[in-house]
């Protein structure tokens, strides 16, 4: 599933809303300044309309035997395309003075004081000489459409011009604005088992707080709860390992004090059983702290030293540990803030494989090199991709016959994800015809 | 050597002390700190084996105590905890080796074994003096290819000269390995032990300090 992003769908939004509202409000505006205009053009008209008729009724009188109609020529000759325009008419309608833009035929508007309006012009009619003359002043509609088209886009034009500016700034406002989300959601998802420390953001909006104080109280619950599952998975290994302990120990004794080669044959098979029982359990416990995610930590440890100790275990431990040949790179260091004990537990799993499923006559090799990635070798037959496969699941023995309970390399694969590593099982080995290496790798 | 044995658990610790005893050594066997805080008091052990989860606290605590108080007998940790970062613990703490339960005896043995050489400073479990080859991991002796048997009485008063080849040990000390052991010790007990070693192992090799004590001499 596609999941939207939350700043560009408040940039969208918050951008188009903007928009929708200017543009609603530069409409409006251009329909009142209209109306506006209408009202002071028509004041103009009528009071163009009222000034004119007296000096044209006294030229009228002072030249009341005009056959024709006349036609007022200008002062000056000039090129001003006037709005403008008049006639004087007599109550027949007749044309007996326009201006000089006109022609003499009649206007549309009728003889009757008031204005009128047809497509073309706006018309104001006044009467004078008891209804004998009416003088009708026309306004050009085209000159009223083009004053309200260029008062409309003096309103609009800066609007356009503002919309990307305002994205812009609603951009960097919400980027600022949801900086605290970013850094919130950054802090949450630095949370992994190893790193459940409570989230401290000072500077979180107050928004924002209930959600860090939520989360804060949901990790300390998830903190006591691996706790717990950890105190427990140790606790059971140290209630399981005594008793075990105890009943191996007085097997081993009752053994030796046993002269009867029966009675010696019966406790040496149920010290056998008490062995594999023993591993069991162990393989059991690991697999139980694999489950508990053990595998990171807060701390930085020395895992070549682990390395080490673990090494050093295995030779003192039996016979096979001696077949052990470690090499450490010079200036070879593995630092990593992940379980020593996790990491152990990996490494203990994948040197008793080796030494388990290995060619007993053949030394098992461990390297750790310069990088840090630690080989581990051995010698034996190759097995195939389905196999290499099938190994790292739980309780699957490949086709071996040698004792192992199936669980060390998925306990070693669960834990070496945990700590950020990878587990790579190779057959046959690097530059190699045969054997088997297991290659643990840290990121 | 007098072996100090620290777990709370009846049937391993039945079990331990047994089989440390049946390998010639003499074993007081505490189940608390407490307890065991007082005997190392009084007596002085060769080897401590010792339990980490005990009713009474914690036997790091009881270690960094001992090792507070420039005590350097060497300690065995036997836990149940087999996680490294409690074995480093443990070994940052003072111990000398770390054994995880449940564990082999005869693995206890070859432990108990190299720790304790390892505190007398020899790198071998077998010590040749003049003639005498004493392997102390089976409890044999030779002079030559003649196999020389020991009682344990012999063997705990030998155990106590071998602790420090070349001192002094003084009577007190070997009466104490003796009474480790649950023996009665009269007042010429010693003397007695120290004319049976002389007259096996050859009169030259156990010496006699006039009112100090005895040790051994002629160490290859």
């Amino acid at each position: 599933m596609k999941h939207r992003s939350m700043t560009r769908r408040l940039i969208f939004s918050l951008t188009a809303t903007l928009i929708l509202f200017w543009l609603l409000a530069t409409t409006a505006g251009i329909f009142v300044m209209q109306d506006e205009f209408g009202e002071i053009f028509d004041g103009s008209l009528q009071a163009t309309t009222e000034r004119l008729t007296p000096l044209v009724v006294d030229d009228l009188l002072q030249n009341a035997q005009l056959p024709e109609s006349r036609r007022l020529q200008n002062l000056n000759e000039s090129t001003h395309k006037g709005y403008l325009t008049y006639q004087v008419r007599d109550a027949t309608g007749k044309v007996i003075l326009h201006s000089h833009d006109v022609s003499a035929t009649p206007f549309v508007a009728p003889l009757k004081r008031g204005f009128f309006q047809d497509d073309i012009s706006r018309f104001y009619t006044v009467s004078a000489a008891n209804n004998t003359i009416f003088v009708q002043v026309a306004d050009s509609m085209a000159h009223r459409t083009e004053a309200a088209v260029e008062g409309g886009l003096a309103l609009l034009l800066p609007v356009l011009v503002l919309i990307p500016a305002s994205i812009i700034g609603i951009w960097l406002i919400v980027r600022r604005s949801i900086e605290p989300v970013n850094d919130l959601r950054q802090a949450i998802s630095d949370k992994d088992s190893g790193n459940l420390a409570a989230i401290e953001l000072q500077t979180l909006p107050r928004e924002l707080q209930p959600i860090m104080l939520s989360v804060n109280r949901l990790l300390e619950r998830l903190r006591s709860a691996l706790t717990a599952e950890r105190e427990f998975t140790a606790n059971s290994a140290h209630e399981l390992r005594t008793p075990l302990a105890g009943a191996l120990a007085q097997t081993q004794m009752l053994k030796s004090e046993l002269r009867a080669p029966t009675s010696n044959s019966r406790v040496t098979q149920i010290e056998s059983s008490l062995q594999k029982l023993i591993k069991l359990v162990e393989k059991l416990m690991q697999l139980a702290r694999a489950e508990a995610r053990i595998g990171t930590s807060n701390e930085t440890a020395d895992l070549g030293n682990v390395l080490e100790l673990v090494i050093e275990d295995f030779r003192r431990a039996s016979e096979a540990g001696n077949k052990i040949l470690y090499a450490r790179a010079e200036a070879a260091t593995l630092h990593r803030p992940v379980s020593e004990d996790a990491f152990a537990i990996v490494l203990r799993n994948l040197i008793e494989n080796a030494l388990i499923h290995g060619d007993p006559n053949t030394p098992v090799r461990i390297d750790l090199t310069r990088h840090g990635t630690i080989h581990i070798v051995n010698d034996g037959p190759v097995l195939n991709s389905n196999e290499l496969k099938s190994i790292r699941q739980r309780f699957s023995r490949g086709k071996t016959t040698s004792p192992g309970s199936g669980l060390g390399l998925p306990i070693a694969t669960e834990l070496a994800s945990q700590m950020g590593a990878t587990l790579e099982l190779k057959s046959p080995a690097t530059n190699a015809t045969a054997g088997f290496e297991a290659i643990l790798r840290f990121s | 050597m007098r072996v100090l044995l620290v777990e709370d658990d009846q049937t391993l610790g039945e079990a331990v002390r047994d089989h440390v005893a049946s390998t010639h050594h003499a074993v007081d066997w505490m189940q608390t700190i407490d307890d065991a805080t007082g005997s190392a008091r009084v007596v002085e052990y060769g080897l401590i084996l010792l339990d980490l989860r005990l009713p009474d606290g914690s036997g790091i605590d009881f270690l960094k105590a001992l090792r507070s108080k420039s005590d350097a007998t060497p300690v065995i940790i036997l836990t149940a905890h087999d996680q490294i970062s409690d074995r480093i613990e443990g070994l940052n703490a003072g111990a000398d080796d770390y054994l995880v339960k449940p564990f082999n005896l005869d693995e206890l043995t070859a432990r108990m074994l190299a720790v304790t050489r390892r505190h007398s400073g020899s790198s071998s479990s077998v010590i040749s003096i003049g003639k005498l080859r004493i392997n102390i991991a089976d409890r044999s002796i030779y002079s030559g290819k003649q196999e020389i048997i020991l009682s344990g009485r012999e063997w705990a008063v030998l155990d106590k000269l071998l602790s420090r080849t070349g001192a002094i040990i003084s009577k007190s000390q070997i009466e104490e390995a003796l009474y480790a052991f649950g023996w009665e010790v009269e007042s010429n007990t010693v003397e007695v032990y120290i004319s049976r070693l002389r007259k096996k192992l050859g009169r030259e090799h156990v010496s006699t300090i006039r009112g100090v004590g005895y040790k051994l001499e002629g160490r290859v």
